[in-house]
């Protein structure tokens, strides 16, 4: 009896409709989830927001080297370089990145650039939250971008600590 | 020589012989790396690089030392070849610093490139790298020791090619180092060849340094604005807030006239561009102060009062003074605007050499005229007067070469014991200011000699004799010699089978300026005002009487007969010594990026981009045409080329009889309603198609202009295609016009040396900086060894 047939079919597809109706949502609680987060939970290999590290003296990672920038496929990263002086240290090598500008709107989040990054500068770190109602401000500035000064390094945090004891001038960490 | 047949790899080569064994190879499409050998250049055999296997011989052999010869076998790509090369890059990196990211070479670097070639992955060296820090050795020569290969091709490039011999090497073997001549700092021609050259990130340059990296900027070839050689300079530029900024001046491209070679101002002297004191906005004078106005304002101000005054007073009342340094469609343009539009013949130039007298001795003589490249390849050179290697340091870059690997004879007859002498087969000083009467002497007015000082009679005829020995000698002079000196060499030049000649002038465009007709009495190619013939039938009615010159446009002024003055990217005032005061009652326009001594007295200034920020073509000293394109870019500038189209425009004057814009199709009476040989724009049309060429649409087009320059300017009618593909042209002097004769007191020759370039040197940070540093003293020269 075919009449039948498409009964049993339609109970058994709401079956699992009534079942789901029931159990436990798996659907992240976002935004109105608990935490800073409001809810989100972020796998750790997760690529968002990229962060510009530093190195354990407090110093910027980035060299200015433009290997991101020239990996990049959508061409999103501007750098303007400069180089370091004793009065303004800013990396741990010759120069650094006076200028360093992502640009969101056409930032695909593909990770190219932290794969080419020879000193592990850039990584991805997990902001998402970066929808805007105006898109210049998606182009983020190496303020946004860079990542905090150590803790332990703490405020007016120095570079050449050894240096000073012999009477040397400080060089503060740029940011500290 | 006769010819030796090789095989390489199995392929068949034939050579002629004394071909070394890597440029054969090179010629037939085999690479054999290399890092010490170069071109043109000593052989060196230090790098070991090039190491191939030459069959009958026991060990592997250097191919950039292994001359050719019948029947040889050789094998670049074996397995012993291969591993000889990886210990070899291996060997070099031993104690290379890690420094790629931040290597100003990076991404250009020929141990990069090599190591990715033929090297190995890893290393078996453990030890810690011996670091050295940066030094400094003068304000844009920078050294990194740690990443030096000791290929020496910078201390050869500077002594064998400058013949500067600054830099050295310190100790031997593996402590070698390369040292510069002061201890620990350069006093030298600060010409950057070394950095150039430099396979590695060892030197680099004062201006570039740290700034960006290869990949990131555009590379566009196009012609040093500074002295009147024309070398094909390579500028990287990058967007900045206002534009494009120029950021590196180098000759990557090496198919110029110049070759290997930039000086300094080539290289460096870029930075002009972007001086805060740059003029960005037009000035209009308001209550005796120059103030910010628009460009609106600014032309339909200028147009009223140019119309005005040449409707009230005649085109007479209006001077007009062009630049050396704006292109020849600017050139040519400023001379059809101000005898079509202004209705004036007054219109000039500062001359830095007397290009009439040329010129009128060179008619009839068509093929006379040297190019920069024959002076590269002539057997014999004479150079009366002048100091080419301050003054011309391209043109004295190809004697000393030319001396050098072709043994040509080069004759010097100057006052001064200039640095040349060291590459002449003959030398002779005479009195300052008496160039003049060598020309004459050797132009067969014996009691010339007289005049001539030390060398008795005897000497002057014989070197007279020996030079009229001499084939295919050419023949070099500067502004010393003017007027009937002049024709009095080309005299003398003509005696000498295959003779060519070289006039010397000291800015960039200084020949072109010449050739566009910047001159009261001369029409673009030297044809005299009452020759007007060709030009008054294509550009219409214009004043027949010749105009005033500079100093008479002064004298007019004060005199309150000069009612109007219009300066285009010169500066009478500060050059020429104009009275300022003499201009307080006259209109006084002035085009310029700098408030130079003219333009602080004008009454509008126009700001205006330079040589580097827009496109047309220049004129070097030698007649070479050269394409200029645009590489750097700052907002509000416009380009001279544009102001004087507009200029015409407020003036009412019609833009398309000024310039031939536009084509068939793009209006609706070009030709269909008149017959097709009536107007301007037919006959550009015309042309353009039966030369296989679009229609130029823009009136700001200068390729429009220059379609009428190749038409009406004689000598001019090179071929375009090579021209834009960016080859150097010669222009000749087929069909120029009589020249003539003019006063030589009108000449003001720049006097200009290897770190000054006019007004332009003036706001470079990169010259200032090495005259500062420079030792009150002039470098002593040092013996060649
Ligand atoms: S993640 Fe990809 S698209 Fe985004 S900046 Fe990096 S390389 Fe460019
Ligand atoms: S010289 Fe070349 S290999 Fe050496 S650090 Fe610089 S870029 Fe790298
Ligand atoms: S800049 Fe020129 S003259 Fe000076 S050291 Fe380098 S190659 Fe020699
Ligand atoms: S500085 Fe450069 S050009 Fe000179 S020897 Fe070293 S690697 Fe060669
Ligand atoms: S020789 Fe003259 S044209 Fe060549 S780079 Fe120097 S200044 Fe420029
Ligand atoms: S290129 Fe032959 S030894 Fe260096």
């Amino acid at each position: 009896m075919p009449i039948l047939k498409d009964i049993a079919a339609i109970a058994k597809g709401m079956s699992i409709t009534f079942r789901e109706m029931f159990a436990p949502t798996v659907v992240e609680n976002y935004p109105d989830g608990p935490g800073p987060l409001k809810g989100a939970k972020v796998e750790p290999r997760y690529r968002g927001v990229h962060v510009l590290q530093r190195d354990e003296n407090g110093l910027e990672k980035c060299v200015a080297c433009f290997l991101c920038a020239a990996a990049c496929p959508s061409n999103c990263i501007f750098i303007e370089a400069a180089e370091n002086t004793n009065e303004l240290r800013v990396s741990g090598a010759e120069r650094y990145a006076k200028v360093y500008n992502i640009d969101y709107n056409r930032c695909i989040f593909c990770g190219y650039c932290v794969e080419a990054c020879p000193t592990d500068a850039i990584t991805h770190g997990h902001g998402f939250q970066n929808a805007s109602f105006n898109a210049s401000n998606l182009i983020y500035r190496k303020e946004q971008l860079l990542a905090a000064v150590p803790a332990h390094l703490g405020a007016n945090a120095i570079f050449n600590r050894a240096d000073v004891e012999g009477g040397a001038a400080a060089v503060p960490v740029p940011g500290s | 020589m006769a010819d030796v047949n090789i095989t390489v790899d199995g392929k068949k080569v034939t050579a002629p012989a004394g071909t070394l064994l890597i440029e054969a190879c090179k010629s037939v499409g085999i690479e054999v790396p290399s890092f010490c050998y170069y071109p043109n250049l000593s052989l060196q055999g230090a790098c070991r690089m090039c190491l191939v296997k030459v069959e009958k011989m026991p060990k592997l052999q250097t191919a950039c030392t292994t001359v050719i010869s019948e029947g040889m076998i050789a094998i670049t790509n074996n397995d012993e070849v291969r591993q000889a090369r990886k210990s070899m890059v291996e060997l070099l990196l031993g104690n290379h610093p890690l420094d790629c990211p931040v290597c100003d070479a990076g991404g250009e670097c020929e141990l990069q490139d090599m190591t990715f070639s033929y090297g190995a992955a890893e290393s078996k060296f453990m030890e810690a790298k011996n670091h050295k820090d940066e030094q400094q050795w003068s304000p844009v020569v920078y050294f990194d020791r740690p990443r030096c290969i000791l290929c020496y091709r910078c201390v050869r490039v500077c002594g064998e090619a400058m013949d500067v011999w600054a830099l050295g090497v310190q100790n031997r073997g593996v402590v070698s180092v390369i040292a510069p001549n002061k201890e620990d700092h350069l006093e030298c021609e600060e010409c950057g060849m070394c950095i150039d050259i430099c396979p590695v990130g060892a030197l680099t340059s004062g201006a570039y340094r740290y700034k960006t990296r290869p990949w990131e900027m555009n590379h566009v070839g196009t012609i040093c604005t500074h002295c009147g050689d024309g070398c094909k300079t390579t500028l990287g530029v990058r967007r900045s807030d206002s534009g494009m900024q120029i950021v590196r001046g180098d000759n990557r491209d090496k198919s110029g006239i110049n070759g290997d070679f930039l000086c300094i101002k080539g290289r460096y002297a870029f930075d002009f561009a972007d001086d805060p004191q740059r003029v960005t906005t037009p000035l209009i004078r308001r209550d005796g102060q120059l103030a910010p106005s628009t460009w609106e304002e600014a032309f339909e101000l200028i147009g009223k009062r140019f119309a005005e005054i040449r409707d009230k007073e005649g085109g007479r009342a209006i001077g007009v003074v062009g630049s050396n340094r704006t292109t020849n469609e600017e050139n040519y343009l400023l001379s059809k605007f101000a005898r079509v539009v202004l209705k004036t013949n007054s219109i000039d130039h500062r001359r830095t050499a007397d290009f009439p007298a040329f010129a009128a001795a060179m008619v009839g003589k068509p093929h006379a005229a040297a190019t920069m490249r024959d002076v590269f390849n002539a057997p014999a050179i004479l150079v009366i007067g002048n100091n080419p290697t301050e003054q011309h340091p391209l043109l004295a870059w190809q004697i000393r070469n030319n001396v050098r690997l072709h043994r040509a004879r080069l004759y010097v007859i100057n006052s001064r014991p200039i640095k040349l002498r060291r590459q002449a087969t003959s030398f002779t000083e005479i009195p300052q200011g008496t160039e003049g009467q060598a020309a004459a002497f050797l132009g067969g007015d014996d009691s010339a000699a007289e005049a001539l000082g030390s060398g008795s009679r005897e000497m002057w005829v014989g070197l007279r004799d020996k030079l009229r020995g001499e084939g295919k000698l050419i023949i070099i002079f500067d502004s010393a010699i003017r007027g009937k000196d002049i024709s009095a060499l080309v005299k003398f030049g003509s005696a000498v089978s295959g003779a060519k000649f070289v006039c010397l002038g000291d800015y960039s465009n200084s020949r072109g300026a010449a050739d566009m007709g910047l001159y009261p009495d001369f029409l673009p190619g030297y044809r005299p005002i009452a020759d007007a013939s060709t030009f008054k039938d294509e550009w219409g009615d214009m004043p027949t009487a010749p105009g005033l010159n500079v100093s008479q446009m002064a004298e007019a002024a004060a005199a309150g007969t000069l009612k109007g003055f219009y300066v285009v990217g010169s500066n009478p005032v500060g050059g020429l010594g104009l009275d300022p005061f003499a201009f307080s009652n006259t209109f006084v326009v002035v085009q310029d990026m700098f408030l130079t001594e003219t333009a602080q007295m004008a009454d509008v200034v126009l700001p205006s981009a330079n040589a580097y920020e827009k496109a047309g073509t220049f004129t070097n000293t030698c007649g070479d045409i050269q394409l200029v394109k645009k590489a750097g870019e700052v907002s509000d500038v416009k380009s001279d080329f544009e102001m004087i189209v507009r200029i015409a425009d407020a003036t009412g004057f019609e833009v398309r009889k000024l310039v031939p814009f536009g084509g068939r199709g793009t209006s609706a009476d070009m030709g269909q309603s008149r017959g097709a040989q009536s107007g301007e724009a037919d006959r550009h049309v015309v042309w353009l198609e039966a030369h296989g060429l679009e229609p130029k649409m823009s009136p700001f087009d200068p390729m429009a202009i220059l379609d009428e320059i190749q038409r009406l300017v004689p000598g001019y009618d090179v071929s375009r295609m090579n021209l834009l593909a960016g080859n150097d042209q010669h222009t000749t002097t087929v069909g120029t016009g009589q020249g003539g004769v003019q006063d030589a007191k009108l000449i003001a020759p720049a006097n200009d040396n290897l770190f000054t370039s006019g007004t332009l040197g003036r706001y470079s940070r990169a010259l200032n900086s090495v005259i500062e540093n420079r030792n009150p003293e002039p470098a002593e020269e040092v013996a060649a060894d």
